[in-house]
C-alpha cells in the first residue's frame, strides 16, 4: 500500500479544487479532531476536581461538613512546619530510588530476553505481566508471608546464612526494601511490555550492521537498542517517577492496621498519597489534604523536569 | 462520536456475553417506596428484607453490601456530596465519633420517637448513639461485640496454671492480676507469649473506663489528667515491654498464623472474633481454646448502628425499617440463626441466649459470659474528636512492643501528639 | 516541562536522516535463544505467576490453610466447594459481566482515542499543540485520593450514580494512554512515511488506518493490556459510585467477600482467581499482536 503511494508520488499531481480545499481543512481541523476526545473528557471530568481541589486547600473544610472558612494559604503555611509531611517525603523519596532504579533496569533486561525469537512467546509475554494483573488483595497476603517477622520466607532465608531475623515492619530500612521490592515485583513486567513493543519498532538493519563490525549483543543492545527506544524510555522514567511519588497501594497495604494505618508505629514508611489519605479520609480534614494534593503535583513537575535534565546530561555525555 | 465508539463497543460486548448477565436490570415500580438499606458485611438481613415488604406492600427493600472501609468512606463522600447515600446506613461504632461531627447530616431519629425506644437497649449502647447530650438519637444499636477473654488451655498447663475456666477467671480479677499472671506465664513458658499485642489489653481496659480522651462535662482534652488513660497505658504497654505479647494485629495473614501456630495464650475476645479464631485454628486447635470473663469482668469492642442520612427522600419509612430490624424479635432471630449478638438486654438474657454454648472453645458458655460482661459495662463517654486522637495512643504502644521507645518516652509523645491533633 | 519535547527532538532527526530499510528478508538468520535465556525466562515467570499459584491454592483448600507455617504448595480438593459458595455469596456472573462490559470500552477507546491524539501530537502541525500537549502531562501528575468527591459531584450531576457510565466514560481515555501513543508514534512512526501519504492525497483518517496503525500495533496491543487491567482492578472509585446489588463489577463483588468482621480467606481467594481468569485469557489474546509492523521496510524506491 505505502508503495504504491510512494509510486504515486512521483507522478505530478493534478488535483481538482475542491480536494484540495477538503485537503487543507483535513490538515487544519482533523488534529484538532484527534485530539478533541481527551480534551473534552479531560474539561468535563478533570478540570472541575482540580480546580476544586485548589479551592478547597484554600479553606478550613471538613470532609463531611464542608466549608468552615477561607484561611488562604494557612494550610499551606501549616503543611511547610509539618514534621510529618517532612517525614513522609523522605520516605517517598527513599521507596522511589529503591524501587524505580531496579524496575526499569529489571524491565529493560527482561524486555530484550523477551525480544530475542522464543518458542511460545505469547506464554512468557502474558507471564511477566501477571503481578499486574492479580488483585492487590492477594498480593498483600503473600508479601506479608514472604516479609513476616515471625514465620516469614525471607526471615527464614536471613537464618540459614546466619543472619539475625528482621523485623521488616519496624524497621524503616527493612520496611522500606520490603515495600520497595512489592512495586519491583509489580511492576517491573509492565515496564518491560512497554519496552518490548519499543523494541519491535527498532529497524532490524541496525542490528544487522552491528552485527557485522562484530558488536557482542550485549554491545548491540547499548549501541542499537538504547537509543531507538530513547521515548519509550522517557516515558517509563516519567510514568515510574510519577506512580512513586504517589506510592499509596503497596505501602498502605504493608501496614498491618490496612488503610487505618499510618505506615507503621512511627511512621516510617508512610508516603506523602498515605498522609493525604490519612488527613483526607481519616480524620476529614480535607482543606490540608488538598493542600497536601497540589504540593505533590508540583513536587512531581518538580522532580520530572530535574530527572529530564538529567537524562539531557546523560544523553550528551552519550552514556544514553 | 464518543457516545456512539462507547455503544457499540459495549453492544459488541454484550453480544459476547450470555443474555441472562443482562437481565439483572431493576425496573422502577413507581407505586412503591424503595428504602435502600447499605451494611458493610452481612448482618443476616436478606430474610428479614423479604419479610418486610411481605407485610408492607408498599415498600420495596433494596440492599447495598461492600466492606467495612469502602462503606464508610463511600458515606462520607455521599454525605459530602448531599446526594447518594442509602436510606438507612449502619455505622459501626469506631467511625461513630467521626460522623458524630455531622450529627445534621443524619436525621435526628428522636423526631419519629426513638425516645421512646430507650429502655430496649443496654444503657452504653444506647448512649454510643446520641450526641448533643442525649437529645440527637443519631442511630439505632444492632449488634454488640460484649468480651470476654479466650484462652489456651494447653499452654496454661503448660506454665502450671489452672486450666478450669472458673479457676482462670479467679487469677485475674482486676487487670493488675491479668499482668502478674503474664509474668508467671512468661517465666514458665518460652516458646509461647501470653497475650496477642498490647494494643488489644489497652481497648479492652479503657473501655471499662467512665472517661477516655475527652471529660465527659466540657468535652475537653482530659487524657493528660484521667488516671484510667495512664492506667491502661502503664499495664499494657508494661505486658508489651517485657515481651509478653506476639506482636500480631487481628485481621491479618500474621495474626492467622500465630493462631495456628499457638503463638499466644490469651486474646481479649469480642463474640464475633471466636468464628474468626476457629476458622484460623482449623481442626486440629480445636478444644485447645476456652472462653472465660474479661479482667473486670466488663466490656465491649465492636458493633453497630443504623443512621439515617438525611439527604434521604423517605425518612419516615426509612425510620420504621429501622427501628423494625432493630427492635427485640429480630435481634433474637439474627442471634439464633447467625449468631450475631444482641445489644439489647431482653434478648441476651433470653433463656435461647444465655444457654448458648461453642464447642470448639470447649464448649464454654458463651452466651452467658458475653452477656454478663455487656450488662457491667456501663456507658463510656467518647469525645467528639475520639477518632483524631484514639490511634496515637495504640501507635504508641506498637512503638514500645518494638522495643523503639520507654513506655514513658512513648506516652510523653503519645500525649503530645494528641494534644496537637485537637489544638 | 519544555524538556519533554526537547529530548525527544534528537530522535526525530536521526529518523528523518536515516537511510532506506530494507525488507527483513534479508536479514541474515539469527540463531534461536539458548538455554540460559530460557532459564531466566523461567525464573521470572515462576516469580510473577506466584501470588496467583498460590491465590489458586488457598482458593482450592479450607479457611485455616491461610495460617499454615509454611504455606501450602499443592492445590487441594476444595475448588468446587468453594467456587458453588461464592457464586451463592456473590452474582458472580452479572459482576464478571459488567467488568467486561467497563473494561472492554475502556480498553477499546483508549486505544482508538490515544492512537489519534497521540499521532497528532506526535507528528502533525496545529496550534497549540505544545501547550495543549504541557496540558496532558499536567493531568498525569495530579494524585487522584482527593479528586474522588469533585468527581463525584460530577457523576452525581450527569445522573450516573449506581450506573456503569460512572466507571466507564471518566477512563475512556487517560493522559497516561495519550503521552504513551505520542512517544510510540515518535519512535515508530517514521516522518517521510507520513509525509509520503499526504502528498498522495491521502486524508488524515485514511494515513491513520493504513499507515500509523500497522507501525504501532506492538505498543496499540501493550496498551489495550494496560487500560483493560488498569479498569479491571480499580476498586477505589468504583465502590465508592456503583450500587454493589444493581451494578457491581468483580471487584465490588470481591470487596463483599471481604467485609465485616470475618473474612473467609479461602472464599476471598476463590474470588481473586476467579477475577484473575478474564484478564490471563485478554493477555494471551493481545500478547500475540506485539510484533514488529508488517510494513517496516516498505519505504524503499
Amino acid at each position: 500500500m505505502v508503495l504504491a503511494w510512494a509510486a504515486r508520488l512521483a507522478a505530478p499531481a493534478r488535483r481538482q479544487r475542491r480536494v484540495v480545499l477538503l485537503a487543507r481543512l483535513d490538515a487544519r481541523a482533523t488534529p484538532l479532531l484527534f485530539v478533541a476526545p481527551f480534551f473534552v473528557l479531560f474539561a468535563v471530568f478533570g478540570v472541575f476536581p482540580l480546580a476544586y481541589t485548589a479551592w478547597i486547600s484554600l479553606h478550613d473544610w471538613q470532609l463531611v461538613n464542608g466549608d468552615q472558612g477561607f484561611v488562604g494559604l494557612a494550610n499551606y503555611a501549616a503543611l511547610f512546619t509539618d514534621p510529618h509531611f517532612y517525614n513522609a517525603l523522605g520516605n517517598t523519596v527513599s521507596m522511589l530510588v529503591l524501587a524505580t532504579v531496579p524496575q526499569l533496569f529489571a524491565g529493560l533486561g527482561i524486555a530484550a530476553l523477551l525480544n530475542r525469537p522464543l518458542r511460545t512467546a505469547v506464554f512468557w509475554r502474558a507471564g511477566v505481566l501477571l503481578p499486574n494483573a492479580v488483585s492487590v488483595v492477594a498480593v498483600t497476603l503473600v508479601f506479608a508471608q514472604l516479609f513476616g517477622r515471625d514465620f516469614g520466607v525471607a526471615n527464614w532465608v536471613l537464618d540459614q546464612l546466619g543472619v539475625p531475623p528482621v523485623d521488616w515492619q519496624a524497621n524503616r530500612l527493612a520496611a522500606h526494601l520490603a515495600v520497595a521490592a512489592t512495586v519491583t515485583w509489580r511492576w517491573t513486567g509492565y515496564n518491560a511490555l512497554l519496552y518490548l513493543a519499543a523494541m519491535q519498532s527498532v529497524d532490524q538493519e541496525l542490528y544487522e550492521a552491528a552485527e557485522l563490525d562484530g558488536a557482542s549483543r550485549w554491545r548491540a543492545f547499548w549501541a542499537v537498542t538504547v537509543p531507538a527506544i530513547r521515548p519509550t524510555i522517557g516515558f517509563t522514567a516519567f510514568s515510574a517517577t510519577v506512580g512513586g511519588l504517589q506510592l499509596f497501594v503497596e505501602p498502605q497495604l504493608f501496614d498491618v492496621s490496612g488503610l487505618g494505618g499510618i505506615g507503621g508505629t512511627d511512621r516510617q514508611f508512610q508516603t506523602i498519597t498515605m498522609y493525604l489519605y490519612e488527613k483526607g479520609f481519616g480524620v476529614f480534614d480535607a482543606g490540608y489534604a488538598a493542600a497536601i494534593a497540589w504540593v505533590l503535583a508540583l513536587l512531581c513537575g518538580g522532580c520530572v523536569l530535574v530527572g529530564l535534565g538529567l537524562v539531557r546530561r546523560l544523553a550528551r555525555r552519550g552514556r544514553l | 462520536m464518543t457516545r456512539g465508539l462507547l455503544h457499540r463497543a459495549a453492544t459488541a460486548l454484550a453480544v459476547v456475553l450470555p443474555l441472562a448477565l443482562l437481565t439483572g436490570c431493576a425496573g422502577g415500580d413507581n407505586a412503591k417506596t424503595t428504602l435502600t438499606v447499605a451494611t458493610y458485611g452481612e448482618f443476616g438481613y436478606e430474610p428479614l428484607f423479604a419479610e418486610y415488604e411481605a407485610t408492607h406492600p408498599g415498600i420495596e427493600v433494596k440492599s447495598r453490601v461492600t466492606d467495612f472501609d469502602s462503606h464508610h468512606r463511600g458515606l462520607a463522600t455521599q454525605l459530602a456530596a448531599g446526594h447518594g447515600a442509602a436510606d438507612v446506613v449502619a455505622v459501626e461504632e469506631q467511625y461513630l465519633p467521626l460522623f458524630r461531627q455531622s450529627a445534621d447530616k443524619f436525621v435526628n431519629l428522636a423526631e419519629f420517637g426513638a425516645l421512646d425506644l430507650r429502655g430496649q437497649w443496654v444503657p452504653w449502647k444506647w448512649e454510643q448513639g446520641v450526641t448533643d447530650g442525649g437529645r440527637v438519637v443519631l442511630g439505632l444499636g444492632t449488634d454488640m461485640g460484649g468480651l470476654a477473654m479466650c484462652y489456651r488451655r494447653d499452654l496454661f498447663a503448660r506454665a502450671n496454671l489452672p486450666t478450669d475456666r472458673a479457676e482462670v477467671a479467679a487469677l485475674w480479677p482486676t487487670w493488675e492480676d491479668f499482668a502478674r499472671v503474664a509474668d508467671r506465664f512468661s517465666a514458665a513458658v518460652t516458646d509461647a507469649k501470653f497475650a496477642d499485642s498490647a494494643g488489644t489489653i489497652y481497648a479492652a481496659i479503657l473501655n471499662q473506663a467512665e472517661e477516655n480522651y475527652f471529660a465527659k462535662s466540657d468535652d475537653s482534652f482530659s487524657a493528660d489528667r484521667n488516671p484510667n488513660v495512664r492506667r491502661a497505658f502503664d499495664i499494657a504497654g508494661g505486658i508489651g515491654a517485657k515481651g509478653q505479647t506476639a506482636r500480631v494485629t487481628t485481621y491479618t495473614q500474621p495474626w492467622t498464623v500465630a493462631i495456628k501456630q499457638g503463638a499466644f495464650a490469651t486474646i481479649a475476645c469480642p463474640a464475633w472474633l471466636l468464628k474468626q479464631i476457629e476458622d484460623a485454628g482449623g481442626a486440629e486447635n480445636a478444644g485447645k481454646w476456652d472462653v472465660t470473663t474479661v479482667p473486670g469482668n466488663a466490656g465491649n469492642q465492636g458493633g453497630s448502628f443504623l443512621t439515617l442520612p438525611r439527604q434521604g427522600a423517605h425518612h419516615r419509612e426509612a425510620y420504621d425499617l429501622a427501628a423494625w430490624l432493630t427492635a427485640p424479635a429480630q435481634q433474637k432471630r439474627l442471634f439464633l440463626r447467625d449468631g450475631i449478638l444482641p445489644s439489647q438486654p431482653a434478648v441476651y438474657q433470653d433463656p435461647d441466649v444465655v444457654g448458648s454454648t461453642n464447642a470448639y472453645f470447649s464448649n464454654a458458655p458463651v452466651g452467658q459470659i458475653f452477656a454478663r460482661s455487656a450488662d457491667t459495662l456501663r456507658p463510656n463517654y467518647r469525645g467528639l474528636r475520639d477518632a483524631e486522637v484514639r490511634p496515637k495512643f495504640g501507635q504508641a504502644l506498637g512503638r514500645v512492643e518494638e522495643g523503639k521507645q520507654t513506655l514513658e518516652q512513648a506516652w510523653a509523645q503519645a500525649l503530645q501528639q494528641a494534644s496537637d491533633a485537637v489544638r | 516541562m519544555s524538556g519533554v519535547r526537547q529530548t525527544t527532538r534528537p530522535v526525530r532527526s536521526t529518523r528523518s536522516t536515516r537511510p532506506a530499510r530494507r525488507a527483513p528478508s534479508a536479514a541474515p538468520a539469527r540463531r534461536g535463544p539458548g538455554v540460559l535465556v530460557y532459564a531466566l525466562l523461567v525464573a521470572v515467570v515462576v516469580v510473577s505467576v506466584f501470588p496467583l499459584y498460590w491465590a489458586v491454592v488457598v482458593a482450592s483448600r479450607d479457611g485455616s490453610a491461610i495460617g499454615e507455617r509454611v504455606p501450602p504448595l499443592v492445590p487441594g480438593g476444595h475448588l468446587l466447594d468453594n467456587l458453588r459458595e461464592l457464586v451463592d455469596t456473590v452474582d458472580l456472573w452479572l459482576a464478571l459481566g459488567n467488568s467486561l462490559i467497563v473494561a472492554g470500552t475502556v480498553m477499546v477507546s483508549n486505544v482508538v482515542l490515544a492512537t489519534l491524539a497521540g499521532f497528532a501530537f506526535a507528528r502533525l502541525r496545529f496550534p497549540g499543540r505544545n501547550s495543549l500537549f504541557l496540558v496532558v502531562v499536567g493531568t498525569a501528575m495530579m494524585p487522584t485520593q482527593l479528586g474522588v468527591i469533585p468527581l463525584y459531584l460530577v457523576v452525581g450531576d450527569l445522573g450516573w450514580y449506581g450506573r456503569l457510565e460512572a466507571v466507564i466514560v471518566p477512563g475512556l481515555v487517560s493522559a497516561f494512554s495519550v503521552f504513551w501513543m505520542r512517544q510510540a508514534c515518535e519512535e515508530a512512526v517514521p516522518v517521510e512515511l507520513v509525509e509520503a501519504a499526504r502528498s498522495d492525497g491521502c486524508s488524515l483518517p485514511r494515513t491513520v488506518w493504513h499507515v500509523v496503525v500497522p507501525l504501532v500495533r506492538p505498543q496499540a496491543a501493550v496498551l489495550g493490556m494496560l487500560s483493560f487491567l488498569a479498569a479491571w482492578n480499580d476498586f477505589f472509585w468504583p465502590l465508592i459510585v456503583l450500587d454493589p446489588n444493581d451494578t457491581p463489577t468483580v471487584q465490588v463483588a470481591l470487596s463483599r467477600l471481604a467485609s465485616g468482621y470475618y473474612t473467609d480467606y479461602a472464599l476471598l481467594l476463590t474470588g481473586v482467581s476467579v477475577a484473575a481468569v478474564p484478564v490471563v485469557v485478554l493477555f494471551l489474546l493481545l500478547a500475540r499482536h506485539i510484533v514488529s509492523g508488517i510494513l517496516r521496510g516498505a519505504v524503499r524506491g
